[in-house]
């Protein structure tokens, strides 16, 4: 029996360490991507705020409704620190623009060109949501929208 | 006894081994397939799977396999289905040692039977890439598309009839895989 349950441990393991990555608690490896102008907007840059990097895309329909929670977060908290890094898995540019505007979000937008960013962090679903302290730290992950707001107040 | 019986199992489970490298699997349902962790986290939690990744790009989701493990494809739909959706496609990279296929005729991998459909009479060498096209691992267009390659029953029942075969003595429900490549 009690073999059964190490395998059990060790399958439940197994399976933790493969979901998300990087994982929470290292200093969040460098992302520069490009926004709707073409600039590179690195994640380095927004140190000293509380970060919401947010994968998402237009066809993803979870993600447009997510969208309206981090509008209303960002409205609130934008003054108190808060700082929302959309990065798009869009697969034209065209779609991404017009998704912006038709959500209104006024905050971070940048474009993961071929999707190389997503990839490279493996990133299982949309939306999928990492939150950096304001040391640009990893404190938490693939959090649901309706459990945002508490997680970023924690480290505002 | 229980020993017994799993040991049973194990034996006339479908067994792909070492020769499965990894498989890609595209799922469909109501809901984009990219925007439910419900099919990563269940293809995750099955326990043959060393790793799952997503392809967001191409939606699908490329599995890699543990080490001397039974890998079985029915288990991978099986929690597909059970997430909700369906499969649109299966492949799997399949290592083959200068093996001679022929269409319409089964070949056995790994104490596996696998049956090609649509394929030249040929010799495959190396990792070679193979879609399942069985019943619920295509779409039903694609499945009645392969149908017309055979006329034996084992598509439709997925597992070894007497029409498969006519050595004596081989267990009857032994299950088949219908591949193309």
């Amino acid at each position: 029996m009690k073999v059964k349950f190490f395998w059990v441990f060790v399958s439940i393991l197994f399976a933790t360490i493969s979901i998300a990555q990087p994982p929470i608690g290292i200093q969040c490896p460098e992302i520069s991507l490009k926004d709707v102008d073409g600039n590179l907007v690195t994640i380095s840059s927004l140190k000293g705020k509380v970060v919401i990097i947010d994968f998402w895309a237009t066809w993803c329909g979870p993600c447009r409704v997510a969208n309206k929670t981090l509008r209303k977060l960002y409205a609130s908290y934008k003054e108190k620190g808060l700082e929302i890094y959309s990065i798009s898995c869009d697969y034209t540019q065209n779609a991404w623009k017009r998704g912006i505007k038709a959500d209104k979000m006024t905050w971070l937008q940048v474009f993961d060109e071929n999707m190389a960013t997503s990839t490279k962090w493996r990133i299982g679903y949309l939306p999928f949501t990492f939150i950096l302290d304001k040391n640009g730290k990893i404190v938490a992950a693939d959090l649901e929208a309706k459990d945002l707001e508490t997680a970023i107040k924690k480290y505002l | 006894m229980k020993n017994i019986l799993l040991g049973v199992f194990l034996i006339v489970s479908t067994q792909l081994t070492a020769q499965i490298k990894q498989a890609t699997i595209q799922a469909s349902g109501l809901t984009c397939s990219m925007c439910s962790k419900s099919i990563f986290k269940a293809l995750n939690a099955v326990s043959f799977v060393k790793d799952v990744q997503s392809d967001i790009k191409n939606a699908s989701f490329i599995v890699s396999f543990k080490e001397n493990e039974t890998i079985d494809f029915d288990a991978l739909k099986k929690a597909v289905t059970g997430a909700g959706f369906s499969i649109a496609s299966f492949s799997a990279i399949v290592h083959f040692s200068n093996t001679s296929i022929k269409n319409d005729a089964h070949i056995d991998i790994a104490g596996k039977t696998l049956h090609f459909l649509n394929v030249q009479a040929q010799t495959i060498d190396g990792d070679k890439k193979i879609t399942v096209v069985d019943k619920n691992f295509v779409t039903a267009k694609e499945y009645k598309k392969f149908s017309s390659y055979t006329t034996m029953k084992c598509y439709e029942t997925g597992v070894m009839e007497s029409c498969c075969t006519n050595k004596k003595g081989v267990e009857e429900k032994v299950r088949i895989y219908h591949v193309t490549l």
